[in-house]
C-alpha cells in the first residue's frame, strides 16, 4: 500500500513519538506509549482528504511532543 | 668500527630469517630490514586473525520475528503467522501498528530503522530481508 505525503508525516510523528517514550524511565515508558496511540486514535475517524484540518492536528502534536519529550516530565496518566 | 660490524652481523641475522620465513614473510629489502631484525619475526607474525561477525541466519530472523509478533497482542490471528504474512492483510494491523511492529524490530536487532526504509515494511518476508542487509543487525 502506498502512503500519500501527508499520511507519512502522521507516521512520521507517530514514530517520533514511540522514539521520545524510549527515553522516559523504563516503568512509565509503556503510559507514554498508551498515550500516544490514544492521542492518534482520537482522530482516526478524520477523512483522509481533509488536509486542513490534519495539518493542523499534525502542528499540534508536535507541539505536544515538544512538550512532553521534556526530560522533567517522568510520567503521564 | 663496532657499529658496522654490528649492522653487518644484524644484516646476516635478518638474511637468514627472512629467509627462513619466506612462505609468509614479505621480501623486504636488507637494508630497510635492518631495525626491524631485532623483533625476531616469528612465521606466523603476518597473519593477523580478526574474528568475522557471526552475522544473522535468514531462519533465526524470521524466527524472531515470528516469536516478536506473536507477543504483539494487536495480532488478531496468531496461527496466520507465517514468514511471508503481510501485517495490515493477513495479520489486520493498521498503520500505526506497523509503525509499532517496525519500532520493536528496531529494538530487537538493536538498529535504527530510517523513515523512508521504515515505511516500506508491509510484511514479515520484507523485515527479514532489510534486517539481513543490515551488517550491523544482532
Amino acid at each position: 500500500m502506498r502512503y500519500s505525503g501527508l499520511q507519512r508525516d502522521v507516521l512520521a510523528l507517530y514514530r517520533k513519538c514511540l522514539r521520545e517514550s524510549r527515553k522516559k524511565p523504563a516503568s512509565t515508558r509503556a503510559h507514554f506509549e498508551a498515550f500516544a496511540r490514544k492521542e492518534f486514535q482520537k482522530h482516526l475517524h478524520f477523512d483522509k482528504k481533509d488536509f486542513s484540518a490534519i495539518e493542523y492536528l499534525l502542528r499540534k502534536g508536535q507541539r505536544q511532543l515538544e512538550m512532553y519529550s521534556s526530560p522533567g516530565i517522568k510520567d503521564i496518566h | 668500527m663496532f657499529r658496522t660490524a654490528l649492522l653487518r652481523s644484524m644484516r646476516s641475522a635478518a638474511c637468514q630469517t627472512v629467509r627462513r620465513s619466506a612462505p609468509i614473510a614479505r621480501p623486504v629489502g636488507a637494508g630497510s630490514f635492518v631495525t626491524r631484525s631485532q623483533f625476531v619475526p616469528s612465521p606466523f607474525q603476518a597473519a593477523r586473525c580478526y574474528s568475522a561477525a557471526a552475522g544473522l541466519q535468514k531462519d533465526e530472523v524470521e524466527g524472531r520475528i515470528i516469536d516478536l509478533l506473536k507477543n504483539f497482542d494487536k495480532v488478531a490471528d496468531p496461527s496466520k503467522l507465517s514468514p511471508a504474512s503481510n501485517f495490515a492483510n493477513d495479520l489486520g494491523l493498521d498503520s500505526l501498528d506497523t509503525v509499532e511492529v517496525v519500532m520493536a524490530i528496531e529494538e530487537e536487532f538493536s538498529i535504527e530503522i530510517p523513515d523512508k526504509e521504515a515505511d516500506a515494511i508491509h510484511s514479515v518476508d520484507k523485515a527479514v530481508e532489510y534486517i539481513l542487509a543490515q551488517p550491523d543487525a544482532h
